[in-house]
């Protein structure tokens, strides 16, 4: 029997411990093969019954718009920015000017006693290190942001500066360069990879760097407090709604404050990307000036704050070495990366796609090196892009150098079978055969290029933890709505509507039912935004509290219409057996006068092996080059991305895309420039830290691919950063394709096109 | 921002008078200045408010003798779709009018504010920051420092960049200005509108204090005269230009017989490029030739550390200016 979402019998929940169920995913075009297959899964006892790649969805994976699309585009979605309340005072932070050294003295004595300022904390004793431009030093709160700046402006703070860098290539550590940019070093001798090397029909080495891309996100990290005696409500832009009310209980352990006390709301979060797991400085402060103010404070950042104070993706600094045999087959693998990372030294590491040389005799070392600047904090796919970037144009290179087209090189050395579909797939889709072999004419200014590149991540999920389990409520109100609610924050990617959704696939409603809440810590524990895990992680409870809602509707309707309840389903808007049912909303009227309320519980995904861990994904990209002013534009691309089961067809399109156009500004436009001398940041606004804008986009298309992993009841896996790793990496080996010559070092800017160009 | 004194004037006269005032400020759109103000590097007492008076300081007219009068207070996106500028003769002028910042920036943003902004250095423009061009520290920074986006030529002790996409094209038309300043009206060439020797002691430009400019005027031009706009950037949509070109050309039968070649982005002021333009009078285009011309257009440049690729780049949008003007 394979399960119908909608006809399921609720109280089958003593479920046999092994069912069978059909994982996998069905041709992605006539020419190629189903790729299902039985297997036996074990749910715990009472779960949700697992859906299947046969179960026949009404909702999952439709086009339901956005359940918060016409608050946020009416500006009636709340964010933490849009927070007031009366008396409210507001809030800046003194930073620190020097890029390293000592707080040598600090007066806070004349702001204290400014008129309208309300408290004035110190976030350093003297004596404190100073890290880089931008530690935090003290804040104020008062009546008027001018006011605050007035005193912050008062506050005396010395410092004693000690030696800085903030260009990681600069360190003692840093491997030496040559005037190309090629590391100037010997490589350690490694018996095996040194014997592939020997016995190779191609070789190849590359030296491949990208910049510094700072968090960038709509939404300035910030809070709003406001204190009742011990209790603290924080309204926070946040990625973790429960990992802020830990950490600021923590934090404020010694004002007697424990977790119960702080209440975190997030219901709307204007993007995190990973840079918004902790409550951070900013959080603190706040909650410190309104407890001595006694009155609720914002403490919002600016945009320079936002890039010189709120993590970025680091640099880095790639070098392979690499071989293929005669049939193309990569042999041998030999890979050193450097991280640029801020001051803890922390954060820089770099993956790549090593599904390309599972056979090849391989090495892999890393070095993170410290610089006086803003530390990384984990940026959309950590490590990836950078990775992928490098390791994707070594393989084109290493490919031209083997004589092969670099999708006939990646067929032949890519060792996940779905990616092989995908890559076939998407391919005739973007119409690679004829774009790759089209010949530039010579000597044109403008020239075209294609290039593809893999995606790749690992997320299948989290559960909580054997003592905290993800969690969610669900109620059915006697006016036919349904309610469900989670604690976890929706940072953008549309997890209400995901929960909206999937409780209306279970209950056998249409979407316009169901009513999701999301951000709020009275509401179920949820994981934290981070690892593209939190609809993966939260799918299986909503799932299971919707199932037992149902369960609890049914019993109602059973006793109501005098019938057996093993034989009433939900389904269709109706709730009944074949011969007798109530409507939805007459079923519903059996409730009352409180609604049903039930709470779902996040089983841990299934103990046996999934059709597939992680998710597989490829890119196409298309450029054109002005090979007069080296100017870039990618002007098509296509990709094909898994994430388990789709659930939200439209938001997890807008993912897809999302990441392709951040993808496409981390590889032409965006870096971080520092002033060596000060250690501070250059382009600290929106006008010199360039983003691509509307013009600057290519055309754009996804096609999402619905896998059955079959892992827990529901089959989510993550999405958010997946196609985020392999954008970059395809616009570069487009460029090579276009010029002829790679540029081996992002973003592509033009004087580095005309260089590689000049270098033919 | 710090508090200050907003005036709305009814008349030109009352702004005459408002502007006058010490420590004021006169504003168009005001796209510059609130940025600079919101970073207290400005911190006027009186904003004078001109955008009341667009009736009379706003619009393009064609007047009796074929001149053309840009108001002051003119939108960019009226440059772009007014039906005087079809006239090839505007083709530059409206091509560096439109590619200006964005849709929002060009409805709001006037001719004159554009001409008139503040240079986009990263030092002067950042309180943090102590240089000579913004008055508060004995050198300029950006020489020694980080110019990746600053002065190849021009530049002497201050190697900011005009950062205009409009003055190149009103330069190579030999375009007037207007303006008022207490009873007196003035009425100059385009060229004495910037320093003829930039340094970081002096403004953007050579008004007084108080004084208002109240419009743009071009000759009747030569049935034969093409023009052509082209710049380098990283970004299509809202940057600023690494290197910008205009030109001027008047064709006598297939030969070239006047030229102006003006140069954007590369200096402290826009810089005509005369004895460039002087190798296209008589001959005609080809693109050797106009390598060669790009080449004497940068010919004396002396780049900085980090700005040296708006060599090349600079040279093949002069190309490009003189390809599109000439086809």
């Amino acid at each position: 029997m394979h399960p119908d979402p909608s006809t399921n019998d609720a109280k089958s929940a003593g479920l046999p411990r092994a069912t069978e169920i059909t994982v996998g995913y069905k041709a992605l075009s006539p020419s190629q093969k189903d790729r299902l297959q039985k297997i036996e899964v074990n749910p715990e006892e009472g779960d949700a019954p697992p859906w299947d790649a046969l179960t026949k969805y009404k909702t999952v994976g439709t086009d339901v718009d956005r359940i918060d699309g016409m608050p946020k585009a009416t500006g009636r979605a709340k964010y933490a920015y849009d927070m007031n309340f009366p008396d409210m005072q507001q809030a800046m932070i003194l930073r620190g000017s020097i890029a390293r050294g000592v707080l040598k003295g600090l007066n806070l004595d004349e702001a204290k006693a400014m008129p309208g300022i309300t408290a004035v904390v110190a976030l350093k004793e003297v004596g404190n290190k100073i890290r880089f431009v931008g530690d935090a030093v003290a804040a104020v709160s008062g009546k008027t942001l001018d006011l605050v700046r007035d005193a912050i402006e008062k506050i005396r703070a010395e410092y004693d500066a000690d030696v800085h860098n903030v260009d990681f290539l600069m360190d003692e550590q840093a491997p030496l360069l040559d005037s190309k940019g090629n590391v100037d070093e010997e490589w350690d001798e490694d018996k095996k990879v040194d014997a592939a090397l020997a016995a190779a029909a191609h070789t190849h080495t590359g030296t491949y760097r990208t910049e510094v891309q700072t968090h960038s996100s709509l939404e300035p990290h910030g809070n709003v407090c406001k204190w009742d005696g011990n209790n603290l409500e924080i309204w926070a832009s946040t990625q973790a709604t429960f990992g802020v009310r830990g950490e600021l209980a923590r934090a404020l352990g010694a004002r007697n404050i424990k977790v119960e006390s702080v209440d975190v709301h997030a219901e709307f979060v204007g993007g995190g990307f990973g840079s918004k797991f902790s409550a951070g400085i900013e959080g603190l402060a706040c909650a410190l000036l309104a407890h001595e103010s006694k009155l609720p404070v914002k403490l919002m950042l600016d945009r320079f704050e936002e890039h010189t104070t709120a993590g970025n993706r680091p640099s880095s600094l790639m070098q392979v070495r690499g071989a293929v045999d005669k049939d193309g087959k990569i042999t041998a693998w030999d890979w050193r990366s450097f991280g640029g990372c801020g001051y803890n030294g922390r954060g820089g590491s770099v993956r790549y796609p090593n599904y390309y040389m599972s056979d090849a005799a391989t090495r892999r070392k890393h070095k993170d090196i410290a610089t006086d600047a803003d530390p990384a904090r984990s940026m959309r796919a950590p490590g990836y892009p950078q990775g992928w970037f490098g390791a994707e144009m070594f393989l084109d290179e290493l490919a031209a150098k083997a004589g092969m087209d670099p999708l006939a090189f990646r067929l032949r050395n890519d060792a996940e079978a779905m990616r092989l579909d995908q890559w076939q797939f998407a391919a005739d889709k973007f119409g690679w055969d004829k774009a790759r072999n089209h010949k530039n004419e010579r000597g044109a200014r403008y020239v075209t290029g294609v290039g593809c590149a893999s995606a790749r991540w690992g997320q299948l999920g989290r559960h909580g933890g054997r003592r905290q389990r993800y969690g969610m409520t669900c109620r059915i109100h006697p006016d036919g709505t349904v309610e469900t609610r989670s604690g976890a924050q929706d940072i953008g990617t549309g997890l209400k509507t995901v929960i909206q959704m999937l409780t209306a696939e279970e209950l056998g409603v249409p979407a316009s039912r169901v009513r999701a809440m999301c951000g709020h810590t009275a509401d179920p524990i949820g994981p934290a935004s981070g690892g593209s895990t939190t609809t993966a992680s939260i799918a299986p409870a909503v799932r299971h509290a919707a199932f037992l809602a149902k369960g609890k509707l049914i019993d109602l309707v059973a006793a109501h219409l005098g019938v057996p309840v093993k034989d009433v389903t939900c389904g269709n808007d109706k709730v009944g057996t074949a011969k007798a049912s109530l409507s939805w909303t007459d079923a519903c009227k059996l409730v009352g006068p409180n609604p049903l309320e039930v709470h779902g519980e996040r089983y841990p995904n299934y103990p046996d092996k999934p059709f597939h861990r992680g998710v597989c994904g490829a890119q196409f990209a298309e450029v054109r080059v002005d090979t007069w002013t080296g100017e870039v534009k990618v002007t098509r691309m296509f990709g094909i991305q898994d994430c388990g089961l789709v659930i939200a067809k439209k938001l997890a399109e807008s993912q897809v895309l999302g990441a392709m156009i951040q993808g496409v500004s981390y590889a032409v436009h965006e870096q971080r420039i520092m002033d060596q001398r000060s250690g501070r940041m250059l382009n600290g606004d929106f006008l010199r830290y360039k983003i691509s804008g509307i013009k600057d986009l290519p055309e754009l298309e996804c096609h999402m691919h619905s896998v059955a992993n079959g892992h827990n009841n529901t089959g989510a896996a993550g999405l958010g950063e997946p196609p985020s790793t392999a954008t970059a990496a395809a616009i570069g080996n487009a460029v090579f394709h276009a010029i002829g010559a790679p540029v081996r070092h992002l973003p592509i800017t033009p004087e580095k096109v005309l260089a590689a160009i000049a270098s033919k | 921002m710090k508090p200050f004194t907003y005036i709305v004037p009814k008349s030109l006269d009352e702004a005459k008078e408002a502007a006058a005032q010490p420590n004021t400020l006169v504003k168009g759109a005001g796209l510059d200045i609130v940025d600079r103000m919101k970073e207290r590097l400005q911190t006027p007492q009186n904003i004078v408010n001109l955008l009341p008076l667009k009736a009379d300081l706003a619009g393009i007219s064609v007047e009796a003798n074929g001149d053309v009068r840009i108001g002051a207070l003119t939108t960019l996106t009226e440059i772009e779709n007014h039906e005087a500028m079809r006239d090839p003769v505007f083709t530059a002028l409206v091509k560096a009018a439109s590619t200006t910042g964005t849709p929002q920036v060009r409805n709001r943003g006037t001719i004159a504010g554009n001409i008139l902004q503040f240079t986009r250095c990263w030092y002067v423009r950042s309180e943090a920051f102590h240089c000579l061009h913004g008055g508060r520290g004995p050198t300029c920074l950006a020489m020694t420092g980080q110019n990746r986006y600053h002065a190849v030529m021009g530049w002497s002790d201050c190697v900011r960049v005009h950062p205009s996409n409009v003055a190149p094209p009103l330069l190579a038309l030999d375009a007037e200005y207007s303006t008022v300043i207490g009873k007196e009206t003035r009425r100059r060439k385009f060229s004495e509108l910037f320093p003829a020797e930039p340094r970081a002691e002096n403004p953007e430009h050579t008004l007084q204090e108080g004084e208002i400019v109240t419009a743009i005027h071009i000759k009747k031009q030569a049935a034969n005269v093409r023009t052509a706009y082209a710049e380098s950037r990283e970004k299509e949509s809202f940057d600023w230009a690494t290197t910008a070109c205009s030109v001027r050309i008047a064709m006598d039968g297939n030969k070239i017989a006047a030229a102006d070649i003006v140069l954007g982005a590369v200096a402290p002021v826009p810089m005509p490029r005369p004895k460039a333009a002087a190798m296209l009078i008589g001959k005609e285009p080809s693109k050797r030739l106009f390598l060669r011309v790009a080449d004497m257009a940068f010919q004396g440049a002396a780049p900085l550390a980090h700005n040296a690729f708006k060599l090349p780049i600079g040279k093949a949008v002069v190309r490009d200016a003189l390809e599109q003007a000439t086809r």
